[in-house]
């Protein structure tokens, strides 16, 4: 078995985990990330894409509002490629106590909040599709984030100063010396081979899997899983962000993001990470709220529909099942520190909790703050520092200061600047024959991955030509690379096919809440395609996984409750 | 205003023939239709049936759907109609030089365009070397050539050459270089078609080619559905006279090549025979007295027109053709004339959660019920309209693309209908 030494050891590639690699790695520890799946697997994969400006919490939780909008301001300078500066509206609409703007403004002003009224025309005149009727209107710094590109960022930034990312991975047991945790015996998910990591520390960041973890040292962690449902419309009626100047609730939120509007999301307890359904009524419940923000919103074409489970963390136990809603969404989005030394007596390890995208550099500072102390490292902090560095492909920014930022054009003008439009894989996201073959080298271990690197199979045809193509540069970059070696040249093609039908399979998961209308002739026209042309229901034999694909793994299954 | 004996709605292969059938009849016909149909998504391949339980025989496995499945469209119309339209089918495309070979006793297995063998019936004879049973086996001192450009972004030869060879089929692929065009980029498979039309790029395609049957000994030679719009047998004729070896198209993803060959000789067949073609008319509204249509309206730029015939086909095709629509509710509408559709009373029963469920998925077997004259009925099942037949993808208790009978259940339907009126 090969064994592996490190300072550090971080468990969960989701915003937290990556943060934390790399402030180890800036601050001069040697460390290495595991991760059950793809980088983003989790959570982190499946949010809207909100970079808060904190307004959502500066009624109910002041102490996060005030997190956001530091946070907010860091994450602008040290990874603007990453963001979007939509900005934020908080809207009072007729649904909606007219006084809450009041109360709502004077807690922007207690927690640093930057927050400004401005006149509904103006609003209305920037943002002809909102709702007539809105009665006020505050603007913030709002922002959409692309938290796959983060956490690649992260992860690359961490590489370069020595740091280890292992996707793929998953941790079996943690390794013990009395009370000691001193690492982790992980598998490869790729190979099937085990590994033993030896660490000095091991930080849990596994988000909403953080008590599987911690179980794993004997020790409680409760976190609730708080199931987020959120549906992507094929269309960005607006380019702010859109709250509800209200005290949050579910399908308040509309955020434009890449070449979508996703309005969220809704909050309920499930008992467990890996298993649960999207409700109909769910749907139902969010275009219509929808509507009262963006008049006619139901009547567009929605793409998608998935959930994230947020990591809720709470100090006492309590049964998930005997907590409503309205409990959930009362439990602070803030993050915890826990240190099972001075908390249950095992040393060797700390879990960090909660929390929210937005706040995941704070939470990691924190994090290898304690870390550090433990080790007598006593450097500084320099991740709000230091610019994450643009992925290799990055083209250098077009015009002045404000296009560093990521803007919706952008593709577009990288594809017409290098003419590539023969190179177009998938054209809904304008996604490059280079920029597939990059996240196949990077690493991705099927389709679905190569989707959250790079977003083909997310636009309006869901894959009906992209994953078709992927598919195909999969294989060739596996076969290639296995050129002379029958053997494996045999296993690349069943591997592609594997590849290739659990995406399908779960694509059919993400678009079937929302089939009517046009998306419901897309997935009719998609199955023509790939049922009626190209047959592929008849690979189911010769379809693997193994080597560099994984598709059905146990340990990253994600099969939902019908 | 001019009054028509019959107007076919949806310009697919079902409303092609059917309109074609009451021309030929000496009728006035009139086909409305919003668009193509989905005979440019499809392989231009007639699939009658997949038919594993009958030794691949379409016709016996029809025969056996009748006995067992008495409301499936196939046995509303019956064998015969459907060798009859078949026997026109062939006789048309002969005609226009586009000849088609199969056998309705036999299916055929193709491959596709990432090496699955699919099922079809008829096929272009551009296509009938890549008959599965007639490729060379691993072993064998021959093999296949599967050859494409990479600027084809929907046809992959070494995908689709190593899903061959994991069949046990000797199969290597290859990228072509491109001949020169003067076009830089932004190829699809319409833009290649239409340069294969040429016989100098045609020439430089064949060079290489021969190059490499020279190299290595393939016997067959795969290449994407793009050789020709217009000339495809003589394109193939003259990459195989260069090559030295037989050549056969696999249908490529959309826009269908083969399928535009199909529609065009149709589409010419029907005005040859003095019908009338209106594309981009949608019919937004129907106007019945006494259990008769009267009239349908199309919107058009200004204003609506209006069109009087004795008789209507409804040929609007299923949920991919645009014939039927799901609203938000969970209510499938006929988007044409408004009739009652049958589908599973809930949302929640409309997909299974497996995607390639064997059965598929209940939402797609949708569909307007018809009597055995193919009169549409009410949901008292009652007939609707006396003068109106629906026909094709539009019928409810059929999955064409689940069933591989898309176009037989099309020129079925279209012809039994068609004698019935």
């Amino acid at each position: 078995m090969q064994t592996v030494a490190t300072d550090v050891l971080v468990i969960g590639g989701g915003a937290t985990g990556v943060g934390c690699l790399r402030d180890l790695a800036i601050r001069g520890m040697r460390a290495i990330l595991v991760e059950k799946g793809d980088l983003t697997h989790g959570t982190t994969g499946r949010y809207h894409g909100l970079l808060h400006s904190g307004g959502r919490y500066v009624v109910k939780d002041p102490q996060s509002a005030t997190e956001c909008a530091r946070e907010n301001a860091i994450l602008r300078r040290i990874m603007p490629h990453c963001l979007e500066d939509s900005g934020g509206f908080f809207v009072t609409t007729p649904w909606d106590d007219p006084d809450y703007a009041d109360r709502f403004l004077a807690a922007c002003h207690a927690t640093g909040v930057a927050a400004q009224e401005i006149p509904v025309a103006e609003a209305l005149y920037r943002e002809p599709a909102l709702n007539p009727r809105l009665s006020r209107v505050i603007e913030v710094a709002d922002g959409a984030a692309d938290s796959f590109l983060a956490a690649h960022a992260n992860v690359a930034s961490a590489r370069e100063y020595g740091a280890s990312a292992l996707t793929y991975h998953h941790v079996v047991e943690l390794l013990h010396v009395d009370d000691r945790v001193v690492g982790a015996l992980v598998e490869d998910l790729r190979s099937g081979e085990l590994k033993r990591i030896e660490a000095a520390w091991t930080i849990n960041a596994a988000g909403a899997w953080a008590g599987r973890v911690a179980a794993l040292a004997g020790v409680t962690v409760t976190v609730t899983a708080g199931k987020g449902t959120m549906v992507a419309m094929n269309h960005r009626m607006v380019n702010t962000v859109i709250n509800r100047c209200k005290m949050p609730s579910d399908g308040d939120i509309i955020v434009p993001i890449r070449t979508v509007a996703v309005i969220g999301t809704t909050d309920t307890p499930v008992p467990n990470p890996d298993v649960y359904a999207i409700e109909p009524e769910e749907i139902t419940f969010m275009l219509e709220e929808g509507a009262k923000l963006i008049p006619g919103f139901a009547s567009y074409r929605a793409l998608r529909a998935w959930a994230g489970v947020r990591p809720l963390y709470q100090e006492e136990p309590r049964l998930a099942d005997g907590l409503r809603d309205a409990e959930n969404r009362d439990i602070s989005r803030a993050y915890k520190l826990l240190d099972h030394e001075r908390r249950d007596g095992v040393s060797g390890l700390i879990s960090i909790v909660g929390g929210k995208w937005t706040t995941y550099r704070l939470m990691a500072q924190e994090t290898v703050d304690r870390v550090a102390q433990r080790l007598g490292n006593n450097r500084p902090c320099r991740t709000h520092a230091e610019m994450l560095p643009p992925p290799a492909d990055e083209k250098p920014p077009t015009g002045g200061d404000a296009s560093r930022f990521f803007w919706l054009g952008k593709p577009l003008a990288d594809v017409e600047r290098a003419a590539d439009y023969g190179d177009l894989i998938c054209e809904c996201e304008l996604v490059t024959r280079e920029q597939v073959q990059a996240a196949i080298d990077g690493g991705a271990a099927n389709l679905d991955d190569i989707r959250r690197d790079v977003r083909v199979g997310m636009g309006p045809c869901q894959g009906g030509w992209c994953i078709y193509r992927t598919t195909a540069l999969l294989f060739e970059r596996i076969a290639n690379a296995h050129d002379g070696d029958a053997t494996r040249f045999a296993a690349a093609i069943r591997n592609s096919n594997a590849a290739l039908l659990h995406f399908l399979q779960e694509r059919w998961k993400g678009v079937q809440p929302v089939l009517w209308g046009d998306q419901l002739r897309q997935a009719r026209l998609d199955e023509l395609i790939y049922v009626g042309v190209l047959g592929v229901q008849r690979l189911g034999d010769l379809a693997e996984s193994g080597d560099a694909v994984v598709t059905d793994h146990p340990a990253i299954a994600t099969e939902r409750l019908e | 205003m001019t009054a028509y004996d019959t107007i076919v709605i949806g310009a697919g292969l079902a409303g092609l023939i059917a309109a074609l059938r009451h021309a030929e009849q000496g009728q006035r016909v009139l086909l409305l239709a919003k668009g193509y149909g989905t005979t440019h998504w499809t392989a231009g391949c007639i699939d009658v049936l997949d038919a594993p339980e009958t030794g691949d025989d379409p016709s016996a496995a029809i025969e056996a759907l009748t006995v067992c499945h008495p409301t499936h469209p196939y046995a509303s119309a019956g064998l015969a109609n459907l060798v009859a339209a078949l026997d026109r089918l062939r006789a048309l495309c002969e005609a226009a030089n586009y000849p088609l070979v199969g056998d309705l006793r036999r299916n055929v297995r193709l491959p596709t365009a990432v090496g699955a063998l699919r099922p079809t019936c008829l096929l272009p004879a551009v296509m009938a070397a890549g008959d599965a049973r007639q490729l060379p086996r691993a072993g064998s001192v021959h093999g296949t050539l599967v050859a494409g450009f990479r600027e084809l972004r929907d046809f992959f030869p070494p995908l689709l050459a190593a899903n061959l060879a994991v069949q046990g089929y000797a199969a290597q692929g290859a990228y072509l270089e491109l001949p020169p065009t003067g076009r830089k980029r932004d190829f699809t498979s319409l833009t290649l078609a239409r340069l294969f039309d040429q016989p100098e790029f045609r020439a430089h395609v064949g060079r290489q080619l021969r190059r490499l049957v020279k190299q290595n000994g393939y016997s067959h030679i795969a290449l994407p559905a793009v050789l020709g719009l217009e000339h495809a047998p003589e394109v193939v004729r003259d990459l195989q006279a260069a090559a030295g070896a037989l050549v056969f198209e696999v249908p490529t993803l959309p826009p269908s090549v083969p399928g535009i060959r199909l529609l065009r000789v149709l589409e010419r067949a029907v005005i040859q025979a003095g019908g009338r073609l209106q594309i981009g008319a949608f019919v937004t509204q129907a106007k019945g007295r006494d259990g008769r249509l009267e009239s349908v309206s199309t919107a058009a730029a200004a204003r609506q027109q209006r069109h009087h015939a004795e008789r209507f086909v409804l040929a609007t095709g299923g949920i991919a053709g645009g014939g039927l629509r799901a609203e938000p509710s969970g209510e499938l509408r006929e988007t044409a004339l408004g009739l009652p559709v049958r589908a599973p009373e809930h949302r929640a029963a409309w997909f299974s959660p497996r995607v390639f469920d064997g059965a598929g998925h209940p939402a797609f077997r949708a569909g307007v019920a018809v009597d055995r004259r193919f009169r549409p009925l009410d949901l008292a099942d009652g007939v609707a309209y006396t003068n109106v037949v629906v026909i094709g993808a539009a019928l409810a208790g059929v999955d064409p693309v689940r069933e591989a009978c898309l176009e037989g259940l099309a020129l079925a339907t279209a012809w039994a209908a068609s004698d019935i009126g």
